[in-house]
């Protein structure tokens, strides 16, 4: 089981009578990069919540790093980079006191100007976020989340409000992180690059796991044909043309 | 401490922020407030004086509005997904913000006292430097009641909007301006006896009461220091209240009880602990809120 960055078993979110996350098992290695996709609302951003602790499952068991995330939240963290979806920046702080403000709650030994160089912000260390483009404000976010080469990478619509210059330095991220060998969770509803960035997916649909397995095992499961794209792949699971029951008989 | 790097960030962002630099300013001009009968009573003392009136509606109000936003500020903007993210616990992310809140408040107001200082170094000469910094300590001692009550309270409520009004109509308006008022008639109601603020009856359990609030409390304990007169009124009303052949509506032990008379609850002590608890109690609520359930 410590073999496994992520594990969910039966996860559940209710609100009220709504399950924003319905009975999830989900397994993350630990050397895998795996895309967690879903249209808006599926429940990704809800899953996140809780693998990270910022809300709490009804029911159901759940592993990062093989630890239980609310009641070693300390260690859990201390071992994982977050890059939060909808998240706001600290506007009276340059770029490096966010990044210090990580780096020293870690105690890890990382220096802004190297992290900032690698998600291109090197010209913007001293810079008041106040002043930053969406763009920018994304690139420092997955900044911090490299602080202290963390083994798991939680990166929720890291492509959001990024040109495609920015995609691309996320995708190299992406890369460099998980040879460096660290895990890479990401959801993301930008198709494209899932394609290019993914060992393996899964695909969230109103709450439950519709699909799941490499983007080849996918095209097969789902007869989308050899040159299928993960779009073609997302509508045939997401209800587009077949009924989801039936989908997720075949996938379990 | 894990938290240490939280509670500088959070020092920093207040201590460079315009709303406390204006509050500093707002109590040197509040604050300084010579009297005859304070001079009278404290001689050049009364520059420690003036920092219990600068804590007596002013500060507590400003501190309030300065730390209402803390945690439920984060929520609502999302910021609070990267503090939640760090290898913390959220009683750690509670102590840091009221730690960090409450330095990054005090620096700026203990410039305001300074400056307070030299006022009253200049006007009336030297004071006694340990009596001056007890009173500041009391009073800073009562900031960080006021954050930590402001934070707590930020951190259970889901909307910006209800923190406002919840430490404005729960704390500033009930438990600092009115809370004589308050107790007065809560006292009458419950004992049947009339209490004229002028010849109060010499009741224990009546300024007991008087002295819950946080702000009763601090001016029990700053009066202490002080050594005007066992009440949780201000200074100068104790100073009033006590002087032979005059009438005012203050609660002043020595005044309403005959000598040793007095319960030995009111003792001033008391007033040190009803303020350690106001610090420990609504925090150690908000922790059991706040650990539990979704934080976003």
């Amino acid at each position: 089981m410590s073999d496994v960055a992520i594990l969910t078993e039966g996860l559940t979110k209710q609100y009220g009578s709504m399950a924003a996350v319905e009975d999830l098992d989900l397994t993350v290695e630990r050397d895998e990069i795996y895309g967690f996709l879903g249209p808006n609302g599926a429940g990704k951003s809800t899953t996140i919540g809780i693998l990270m602790d910022y809300i709490r499952p009804t029911d159901g068991r759940v592993r990062v790093l093989g630890r239980n995330p609310r009641t070693d939240v300390v260690d859990v963290h201390d071992r994982l980079g977050i890059l939060p979806d909808r998240y706001s920046l600290y506007d009276g702080l340059t770029a490096r006191r966010h990044l210090e403000f990580i780096i020293d709650t870690k105690r890890a030994g990382d220096s802004p100007e190297t992290l900032l160089d690698r998600v291109g912000l090197e010209d913007a260390v001293d810079q008041s976020v106040a002043t930053f483009s969406q763009g920018m404000e994304q690139r420092l976010a997955l900044a911090m989340a490299l602080v202290g080469e963390p083994e798991l990478l939680v990166l929720d619509e890291p492509f959001t409000g990024l040109d495609p210059h920015g995609v691309r330095t996320v995708r190299e991220i992406v890369h460099e992180e998980n040879e460096r060998g660290a895990a890479v969770f990401f959801s993301s509803h930008v198709l494209g690059q899932v394609e290019l960035v993914c060992d393996r997916i899964g695909i969230l649909h109103e709450g439950r796991l519709v699909a799941e397995g490499s983007i080849e095992e996918l095209r097969t499961e789902t007869g989308v044909g050899p040159d299928g794209t993960v779009e073609e792949i997302f509508v045939s699971v997401t209800g587009g043309h077949a009924p989801v029951e039936e989908i997720t008989e075949v996938d379990r | 401490m894990r938290w240490s790097p939280l509670a500088r960030k959070e020092a920093r962002t207040v201590a460079t922020s315009k709303g406390v630099w204006l509050l500093a300013i707002l109590l040197v001009l509040w604050g300084y407030r010579p009297s005859y009968v304070g001079w009278d009573g404290l001689g050049a003392n009364i520059t420690a004086g003036y920092i219990q009136v600068a804590g007596t509606v002013l500060l507590p109000l400003g501190v309030l509005l300065l730390s209402y936003q803390s945690i439920v500020g984060e929520r609502t903007s999302g910021s609070v997904k990267f503090v939640l993210g760090l290898p913390l616990t959220r009683t750690d992310v509670l102590l840091g913000k009221v730690v960090g809140r409450t330095a990054g408040i005090a620096g700026p107001v203990s410039v305001a006292f300074l400056v307070i200082a030299g006022i009253g170094l200049v006007d009336h000469g030297l004071f006694d430097p340990l009596l001056f910094l007890g009173i500041v300590f009391v009073t800073l001692l009562y900031v960080g009641v006021l954050v930590s009550m402001a934070v707590s309270i930020s951190a259970v409520v889901s909307r910006t909007v209800t923190a406002a009004g919840a430490v404005f109509a729960g704390v500033f308006l009930p438990l600092v301006l009115f809370w004589t008022r308050i107790s007065t008639t809560v006292f009458t109601q419950m004992t049947g006896i009339p209490v004229n603020p002028f010849e109060p009856p010499a009741s224990g359990p009546l300024f007991f009461l008087l002295r819950l609030s946080p702000a009763g409390a601090y001016h029990v304990v700053s009066n202490w220091v002080l050594g005007v007169g066992n009440s949780a009124n201000m200074y100068s009303h104790v100073l009033t209240k006590l002087q032979p052949q005059t009438s005012t509506n203050a609660y002043v032990v020595e005044a309403t009880f005959p000598p040793g008379t007095a319960p030995v609850y009111l003792h001033e002590a008391v007033g040190f602990l009803v303020l350690l608890a106001w610090l420990v109690v609504p925090l150690g609520l908000a922790r059991y809120h706040f650990t539990r359930g979704d934080a976003v």
